[in-house]
């Protein structure tokens, strides 16, 4: 079975924010919530890199571990959703989060967030596969197509990679041979504590 | 993680979760942004020397909190509150209720010496009476929601299943952030009301040298409120004060600066409510089974004569100098 | 915990082929799927649209749709042309997958491609015909506004002229709707017809063509792929052309190529460069002439190219002896290192490629710029074959079919120019008298100075700008060469804030009698300045609401199928041209050889019909082999086209053919030409999509020797270079019948062939050319010797014709470097295409008032990946606008802390001309060096601290408004274009 993961390959992202809004197109998603974005590191200076970030589904993940009502699960490839109906907003997956996915729709001041959203993997959420309930709460459920997160479809550059781990992983140890440089899989330490081996 | 590594690995990252910079080499001669270009692994060796750091970027998008890219310090923040603040949270709790039932077997219930005298004294008035209950009150739902944050998944979810579980703790979630405003209301105006009486003394170190009248025998003289009852007041005050600030920022997320400053003050919040729920436990065992006699003074408010002399016969003097001692046969003051 | 079961596990194999497909090139289409779910709750978002009674799209109820429909478009923003697949149910746009099969963009996107679906679901479109009275909007029909704004365009007309009303097209129009509005313009009677070519790449256009033949991009985007030095000048691709950059990219780590950046700005494809220069803004010429200095110093240049097929590269070799390192370090900032290397890099490590956009195009020397490059280009031997040559990249998805259809004041369609014989062409073309034309064109009358003109020599004049067209409303009558002032404006698809000096158009709209714009959102022309009455605005639809085709920079054709009816009551570009024409009263005639088919309104012409109409005429551009059909069998077959090298496969319907059959396509469709890929490469037959360098400057040119005696240079080419199998191994001029009767190849023609030439060519038949002649037989014949119909001649390092022949580097008007302007000046004060042009009194001006003292400030402008253009249409797509919230200046932080000027505080940034400012906020990096500073130019809505939002008509205002950069920029333009200098001049700045 396939581990689904996302790679950002920074020396081919432009910030282009293409995987920005084709999230907001596939999912829906209102103003104001960012499920994901691009973060320049460095800008303006030589070297600047931008990285595209979402959830990256973390092995073993942070927002599941800390999460008081059990939301979290994982989707047997490796997907990490939540259950919206039983979210109650407290914002505990926000401040274990290493990568700042979880969003919540409102800027609400006491406890009033609302219920937490962030990407899905386009892979929906608990509800019936490709329903409109389903799609209502948690955007589109693309892997049960077939297909993958659209961010990472319509990406301008192939940058951002999303796919079996494995196999991203070579295609970037691929790239980084023959181009013979790398800034490296930006997060992955963090969210499945491995690098790649170049 | 030992909880003071948590605390001092909290407190850098408060003051010095810096956006990690990388000097890049410009030489005048070429400037070869491919060849300059950051790498993460600069980011992971800053990591080991300020494990707070955080990997800051610039970002178009209003909301600022985007442009932390990376903030690893979240796995830290995760591994206090699934484990030390389990701990510690389940010692305190536990390991007082443990200690009260022993202390029960052992002690038994502390018994009014003389027994009533019939006479009663009134120890609290209404406005007191009402001001410890509302705090009262508001603790227990606060406490038993919050303990729901870090127990109920483990406890009674199982038992009720994940929908009724959210139900509850919606509720529980919705109580703890209401009723936090006249719990801190309740706990400034005990500060007002009882600070005059629990400014520490000679008396009280006495008072702890005797042992409190609860080890041993006797009692060791005390004013309106002995040294045990002044180590409850101020750690109600200093505790709720805590939980207060630490609560206020929790609810009010945007004023707290960066997530990193949220987790330092969630892991505040924790500790010192699981710390103030053991002693209040405590509170409550010597205040209705531990001890004959001292419900009443919450209760009614009148205290049997005798149970004051015993506890707080500095006080009773007081009292009866002012001629505050009500029901049975008055004393006659000598004309 | 619980474990999500897969409806979708026996797709995974499939899914893992389509990973793998990003590692191995060309990535399989994958099965579609249906997704119902989605389509439900597009459903619910589409019913979301309720604006009072007009109509809103149709949606069926909820639930599983059925016969959800995949169509075909192109996304609508830049020119890199990439396919959007739209899914389509019940006439409602429900989702967007990516186009994996076009070799374009491979299924990729930038965030404006990945979020045109909000374009047909914006709530914030205009929903139906207005007209404002006495400063309030009102709603009319569409009989009503047409009637009116007709009406008004005839009193005009009686009263003024037909040059009095400026027609603005669009470089959004597809080809036919392109065509349709020059065509409208000649039936009216003016060359002041334009579109944002003027603002982008007219300079280019004119650099290029007058050095090799054609003004357009000479490779593709995907070619890069085979580049070994990528050079870039002026151009921010990662922003303006994000999914180039893919191929870019690709072809960086392939061939481990140089990227070299030069450019004011450490911009967001600088920061993928191996080597980036920085320089100071509009010191182009020297930085070419310096990096030429070494190139011919140490003998670097390709000499045996400059023998064969180059005119005139002494004289330039002459001009750059004057740019020794340390002048040029002095001009440029560029130490001698630096652009050494550079300039050895791209003449050794070939093929090398010199990409450029605005950052060249838009200055006062633009043209002089572009013929500096391409004369590196020619130098170096970087022309006319894989992996090199001049890749323009244009700015919007349909700019380069626009000016291909003359959307110019200066050129009917196909680049025939404005001359008789262009007019008699297009006549026959259309079937309608050349007579004709001469009663509906002005007579200019004698005026300042000038001698008065016939209503033909008006024709064959140029029109006037678009950068300058409130100067021909504000200046004296005597001042402006046409009958009288501009008194209209029919605007179509064409923003309001992209051009400098706004203070000067908002005295300019005042002037207005009629100022029509006709657009999917309000533009800028409708929320700037104060006007009470005679403004209408028309709703029009997107190009995802019609068919037709556009061209893509690297000149593929594309065909794009309406994904959905025009929302509200919006209608088709065809639509709004016919019906005008209609009550203008040659509609008739204007349509003549065009299928009429029963639009939403009424009758429109076919895109089909139109197509066709230009492939009957579009001879000297090769736009006759592309007809409807052989373009939507390439949108069918997508997936047979080669990444590379663009040639559909072998055994596949397409075989053979380019993508997009790139212009010229030559002879007719059954011709099967496959488009040409890379212009002037010799390596390929002609007709399999070779090509030479065009003589179109004379076949001979005089030379006068040291000695005083005069030589005669041949300008065809020599020394054996030809296209391959060519059966004239040498140059050789156009072809027309008088040259094939003297090849004794005018046998080969057919009966038929020979009547339409005979028909076209009356009694002087010799002069019937390959562009004139409507059988194409002349191409087909010469093609079948292996010759190219247009010749076979010398690129010209040394336009003669043109403002500084070679060019020289100019001191920007408002030059920080006083001390220079002295040695390197603007331009004599000329003019310019019916206008004074005053470089050097502005600039002689701005040097002794101290301009550069109290407006210290460099001030450059440029484009956000975000936006486009005005950027009302983008500024309105939420999923865009919540992206780039405010309008800003880039600022560097010494110049930030020097003004006490905080990252995100708003500032005031100060012109020098008219008092201007406008208020923005503040962003302190280092991207802009000391003393530069940069402005996004998509703004508006706000007008010199003023907020205009009242001014859209309710519910039309975009999300986000702000200052445009275009209030503080200012005066110069180019002496060949009227191009403005939009990327350099000077500002100040304060904390606000």
């Amino acid at each position: 079975m396939a581990r689904m993961k996302f790679l950002c390959d920074a020396d081919r992202c432009i910030e282009c924010n293409a995987c920005v809004t084709a999230c907001k197109n596939e999912n829906e998603v209102p103003w104001g919530v960012n499920r994901r974005r691009v973060v320049t590191i460095n800008d303006g200076k030589p070297g600047e890199r931008s990285i595209s970030m979402a959830c990256m589904h973390c092995t073993d993940a942070p927002c599941m571990a800390v999460c008081p009502v059990d939301c979290f699960y994982n989707t047997a490839d490796g997907v990490v959703l939540h259950n919206k109906d039983l979210c109650i907003g407290c914002g505990y997956c926000f401040y274990a989060c290493p990568f700042g996915a979880p969003q919540y729709p409102k800027v609400g001041n006491f406890g009033s967030r609302g219920k937490m959203d962030k990407c899905t993997y386009c892979s929906g959420g608990p509800e019936a596969d490709l329903s409109p309930a389903e799609f209502q709460k948690y955007g589109s459920n693309r892997l049960a197509e077939g297909k993958l997160p659209l961010c990472a479809e319509m990406c301008s550059t192939k940058s951002l990679l999303a796919g079996d781990g494995d196999i991203i992983a070579q295609i970037y140890k691929e790239r980084v041979v023959k181009r013979g440089y790398g800034s490296g899989a930006w997060g992955w330490q963090t969210a499945y504590k491995e690098t790649i081996a170049i | 993680m030992r909880l003071g590594a948590h605390f001092r690995l909290l407190v850098t990252g408060l003051l010095l979760s810096f956006a990690v910079a990388f000097a890049a080499p410009v030489s005048a001669q070429q400037v070869n942004p491919t060849a300059d270009s950051v790498r993460e692994q600069q980011f992971l060796d800053a990591l080991k020397g300020n494990p707070s750091a955080e990997l800051q970027g610039r970002i178009t998008i209003p909301d600022q909190k985007a442009a932390t890219l990376e903030r690893p310090a979240g796995r830290d923040w995760r591994a206090f509150h699934q484990g030390t603040m389990l701990r510690i949270a389940a010692i305190a709790v536990l390991g007082t209720l443990v200690a009260l039932v022993a202390f029960y077997l052992i002690r038994g219930r502390i018994q009014t010496e003389g027994g009533p005298s019939g006479r009663a004294i009134t120890r609290f008035n209404a406005f007191e009476r009402f001001m410890h209950w509302l705090t009262a009150a508001c603790f227990i739902v606060l406490a038993l929601s919050g303990l729901n944050v870090t127990f109920g998944k483990h406890l009674l979810l199982p038992l009720i299943g994940p929908q009724a579980f959210t139900n509850i703790s919606v509720v529980a979630k919705w109580a703890h952030n209401y009723l936090a405003w006249p719990f801190m209301v309740g706990i400034a105006m005990m500060f007002v009301v009882w600070i005059k009486d629990n400014i520490p003394g000679m008396t009280d170190l006495r008072w702890f040298a005797a042992g409190g009248g609860i080890v041993g025998k006797g009692h060791p003289p005390a004013k309106r409120f002995n040294g045990g009852q002044k180590i409850v007041f101020w750690s109600v005050v200093l505790g709720g004060g805590a939980l207060s600030v630490s609560g206020f920022y929790l609810l009010f997320p945007f004023y707290a600066g960066g997530v990193l400053n949220l987790q330092f003050w969630n892991v505040v919040h924790g500790i010192v409510s699981v710390l103030m729920v053991a002693m209040i436990l405590g509170h409550i065992y010597i205040g209705t089974i531990g001890m004959e006699g001292a419900f009443d003074a919450m209760g009614s408010g009148e205290v049997d004569l005798n149970w004051a002399k015993a506890h707080h016969s500095l006080w009773v003097e007081e009292e009866l100098q002012k001629g505050h001692v009500s029901g049975g046969p008055k004393l006659q003051p000598a004309e | 915990m619980l474990i999500k079961r897969k409806t979708a596990d026996v797709q995974r194999g499939r899914l893992q082929a389509a990973i793998a497909g990003l590692s191995s090139g060309v990535m399989d289409r994958r099965a579609f799927l249906r997704r119902s779910g989605l389509v439900a709750g597009g459903i619910a978002a589409a019913g979301a649209l309720q604006i009072g009674s007009v109509r809103k799209a149709e949606a069926a109820g909820l639930g599983p749709a059925t016969g959800t429909k995949i169509i075909k478009n192109i996304c609508t923003h830049c020119s890199v042309g990439c396919t959007v697949k739209a899914e389509v149910a019940n006439g409602v746009w429900v989702g967007q997958e990516p186009a994996w099969e076009s070799p374009i963009n491979r299924g990729s996107h930038c965030a404006k491609g990945a979020s045109v679906r909000e374009l047909v679901h914006g709530d914030r479109r205009i929903k139906y015909p207005m007209k404002l009275v006495d400063g309030q909007w009102q709603r009319i029909s569409w009989d009503v506004a047409i009637n009116e704004i007709g009406d008004k365009m005839m009193e005009i007309r009686a009263k003024s002229g037909a040059d009095s009303v400026y027609l603005l097209g669009s470089a959004k129009f597809s080809n036919e709707g392109s065509y349709l509005f020059r065509k409208f313009a000649a039936f009216w009677g003016t060359n002041n017809v334009d579109h944002q070519a003027r603002i982008c790449h007219s300079t280019t256009v004119a650099g290029v063509a007058n050095t090799w033949g054609y003004g357009a991009m000479t490779n593709s985007y995907n070619d890069i792929r085979n580049s070994k030095t990528i050079m870039f000048m002026g151009s921010n691709a990662a922003e303006a052309h994000p999914v180039s950059m893919q191929h870019i990219l690709s072809g960086k780590e392939i061939n481990r190529a140089n990227v070299i950046v030069f450019d004011p700005r450490l911009t967001r494809t600088a920061a993928h460069a191996t080597d980036y220069i920085r320089i100071r803004s509009g010191t182009d010429i020297a930085v070419i002439w310096g990096m030429m200095w070494h190139i011919f110093k140490n003998g670097w240049e390709d000499k045996d190219f400059l023998a064969a097929r180059v005119y005139g590269m002494d004289d330039v070799r002459k001009e750059v002896e004057k740019y020794d390192p340390k002048t040029v370090e002095d001009i440029t900032g560029v130490p001698e290192a630096q652009m050494k290397r550079a300039a050895e890099t791209f003449a050794k490590v070939k093929p090398a490629t010199f990409i450029w956009c605005m950052g060249v195009t838009q200055h006062s020397v633009g043209t002089a710029n572009v013929r500096a490059i391409c004369n590196l280009l020619l130098a170096t031997g970087n022309v006319g074959g894989m992996g090199n040559g001049a890749n323009i990249f244009r700015g919007h998805c349909n700019v380069q079919g626009a000016t291909d259809f003359g959307l110019d004041i200066s050129n009917l369609p196909c680049y025939y120019g404005l001359v008789e014989g262009a007019w008699r062409h297009w006549a026959r073309v259309w079937d309608v008298p050349y007579d004709y034309f001469l009663t509906r064109f002005d007579e200019v009358p004698a005026k300042g100075g000038r001698p008065a003109r016939t209503a033909k020599a008006n024709m064959e004049t140029s029109g006037h700008t678009s950068t300058r067209w409130f100067d021909a409303a504000n200046l004296p009558a005597e001042q402006v060469d046409q009958k009288d002032n501009l008194k209209a404006m029919f605007v179509m698809g064409h923003g309001g804030n992209t051009i400098p000096r706004m203070p000067d158009a908002v005295k300019g709209l005042e002037k207005l009698e009629l100022l029509v714009v006709a657009d999917p959102h309000p533009t800028n022309f409708v929320s700037l300045g104060q006007r009470k009455n005679g403004t209408y605005l028309l709703p029009v639809g997107t190009q995802f609401e019609c068919s037709g085709s556009r061209t893509c920079s690297n000149r593929s054709v594309q065909w794009g199928e309406k994904v959905v009816e025009p929302i509200f009551e919006a209608a088709s570009d065809y639509f709004v041209i016919y019906k005008l024409a209609q009550k203008l009263g040659f509609a008739d005639a204007m349509h003549k050889n065009l299928e009429l088919i029963q639009g939403k309104y009424g009758p429109e012409p076919s895109a089909e019909s139109i197509l066709r109409e230009i492939n009957k005429g579009g001879w000297s551009t090769g736009y006759t082999g592309q007809s409807p059909e052989r373009l939507k069998l390439h949108m069918q077959h997508q997936d047979k086209f080669d990444l590379v090298s663009l040639r559909g496969a072998v055994g596949s319907p397409v075989e053979n053919d380019f993508y997009g059959l790139p212009w010229p396509c030559w002879g007719t469709p059954e011709l099967k030409h496959p488009g040409t890929h890379i212009l002037y490469n010799t390596s390929l037959e002609a007709k399999n999509g070779g090509g030479t360098f065009r003589p179109r400057f004379g076949l001979t040119r005089e030379r006068t020797l040291p000695d005083g005696s005069k030589v005669n240079d041949t300008l065809l080419a020599e020394n054996g270079s030809y296209s391959l199998n060519s059966e004239i191994k040498d140059g050789y001029p156009e072809f027309t019948m008088g040259v094939l009767k003297k090849l004794g190849w005018d046998a080969d023609l057919t009966p038929k062939e020979l009547e339409t030439i005979t028909w076209i060519g009356g009694n002087a038949i010799d002069a019937v050319n390959w562009a004139n002649d409507l059988s194409g037989g002349i191409q087909r014949v010469a093609l079948a010797h292996g010759c190219v119909p247009y010749g076979n001649g010398k690129a010209r390092a040394n336009a003669w014709n043109l403002p500084d022949p070679v060019p020289t580097h100019r001191e920007p008007i408002y030059s920080p470097r006083v001390d220079l302007v002295a040695k390197w000046p603007a331009r004599p004060d000329e003019r310019t295409l019916r206008i004074p042009n005053l470089h050097t009194s502005v600039q002689k001006a701005a040097v002794e008032k101290g301009i550069a003292k109290s407006f210290p400030i460099v001030l450059t402008s440029g484009r956000l990946v975000e936006y486009e253009g005005g950027g009302e249409e983008t500024r309105s797509n939420r999923w865009l606008a919540e992206l780039q919230q405010d309008m800003f200046v880039e600022i560097n932080p010494a110049d930030a802390t020097a003004r006490g000027i905080k990252d995100g505080a708003f500032v005031w940034v100060s012109g020098p001309e008219n008092n201007s400012k406008a208020r923005v906020k503040a962003l302190v990096t280092e991207r802009v060096g000391k003393g530069v500073a940069f402005m996004p130019f998509h703004f508006g809505g706000f007008y010199q601290g003023q907020d205009q939002r009242g001014n859209y008509p309710k519910g039309t205002d975009p999300i986000v408004l702000g200052e445009s950069v275009n209030i503080v920029t200012t005066y110069g333009y180019d002496p060949v274009t009227a191009m403005h200098e939009g990327k350099v001049t000077l500002c100040q700045i304060a904390a606000a």
